[in-house]
């Protein structure tokens, strides 16, 4: 995995998006794309050759639990990295999400150096795995 | 007519055989007596359903007077909260942007500032250390002038998107004072609907937990989210590590 890395950010919030975005440009990743629901992402993940998914949970139309069940169930997308960047805190959902098959969880509001050390971690799980 | 015969039979009976034998026996004072008797205790009745029909009457126009505000809270007041809710969220929305937008013109000029000083050190710590030709210093010179003027124009750039940043923040005044007003609102309707509740007297269940989890819950906010919610990244990461994440 090198820094031409393909990601995709979901979330309903356009200033959200944005500032992922410009943090991911930030850590050499360039190539970011944006959908605003789970709904919008989904045909995007499937015609699109992602290689990262980053996305938000509480959205209009598809939130984004859903969208990593439906991501974890489509045998083309089983092992896309998923890391869950959102406002939603409680113990349970964490779980559900974890049970779901989430890579990461990072909560609202977040640093760089969060998103950074989370998105490492699993692209160094990814190379061990391989 | 809740009352039956019977109830009736033996409420008055006793009063009216007595009033009977009274009759009989030609005893005028003992039935008048008898008669006022019987008249003082309908009088009672009549008075105690008046008192309830005066209650009932009392609770029917609080009641009249919490729907219409009801009706008014809901046909018109809300809607229009949600109006104003909108409106603070094109108002967050645009402070983002335009804050944003400010930032990412001043990212370049910094850039560049950086990068120009980062040649010109080079030629200068030379130039100090008397390690300079005559050409490259005429170069430096050059470079020099156009660094400055160059700065001077970027840096005027900055602050004035700096002061910019700092004009949007204007929205939280403005949002806040929204939110406040929709907040007077929701502590009205909070009101009224307890008030209705309270006339109804129905005990209803009333927290009725929502099954719409799947969605989300939003952010958690201080002193009204309740449940087990995590305190921060550091609780999810060891959360997280015990479930093998």
């Amino acid at each position: 995995m090198s820094k031409d890395m393909k990601f995709l950010i979901v979330d309903d919030f356009s200033t959200m998006r944005r500032i992922i975005k410009n943090l991911l440009n930030d850590l050499g990743y360039a190539n970011v794309t944006e959908a605003d629901d789970g709904t919008t992402a989904l045909p995007m993940l499937k015609s699109g050759n992602f290689d990262f998914l980053i996305t938000d949970w509480n959205m209009p139309g598809m939130p984004g639990l859903e969208l990593l069940k439906a991501v974890r169930a489509d045998p083309k997308l089983a092992k896309l990295p998923v890391l869950m960047l959102t406002a939603e805190a409680k113990r349970e959902q964490i779980i559900e999400a974890a049970q779901a098959g989430v890579n990461g969880y990072v909560i609202k509001p977040f640093t760089a150096v969060t998103l950074k050390e989370k998105i490492d971690k699993i692209l160094e799980q990814r190379a061990n795995a391989a | 007519m809740t009352t039956s015969i019977s109830s009736l039979r033996d409420e008055y009976g006793p009063l009216v055989a007595a009033m009977s034998d009274a009759l009989a026996a030609g005893d005028q004072a003992l039935f008048h007596a008898h008669l006022d008797a019987l008249v003082h205790r309908r009088e009672a009745d009549l008075f105690k359903e008046l008192r309830k029909l005066t209650t009932d009457l009392q609770a029917a126009l609080e009641r009249f007077r919490i729907d219409s505000r009801l009706v008014d809270l809901a046909e018109k007041e809300v809607p229009n909260a949600k109006h104003r809710l909108d409106h603070v969220l094109r108002l967050t929305d645009e402070a983002a942007h335009r804050t944003m937008d400010l930032v990412e013109e001043c990212r370049p000029l910094a850039d560049r500032a950086a990068k120009q000083a980062g040649e010109i050190m080079d030629g200068w710590r030379r130039f100090r250390a008397r390690e300079i030709k005559v050409e490259e210093f005429q170069r430096l010179v050059l470079q020099m002038d156009q660094f400055l003027a160059a700065t001077r124009g970027d840096m005027e750039k900055v602050r004035g998107n700096l002061a910019e940043v700092v004009l949007a923040q204007g929205y939280q005044d403005l949002s806040g004072q929204i939110i406040r007003g929709v907040m007077k609102l929701v502590d009205e309707l909070e009101h009224t609907l307890v008030g209705l509740v309270r006339l109804s007297k129905t005990d209803g269940e009333m927290n009725r937990e929502s099954d719409d989890a799947r969605r989300g819950f939003g952010p958690a906010v201080p002193g009204v989210d309740h449940g087990a919610a995590v305190s921060g990244q550091q609780d999810v990461d060891s959360l997280l590590a015990g479930l093998g994440v």
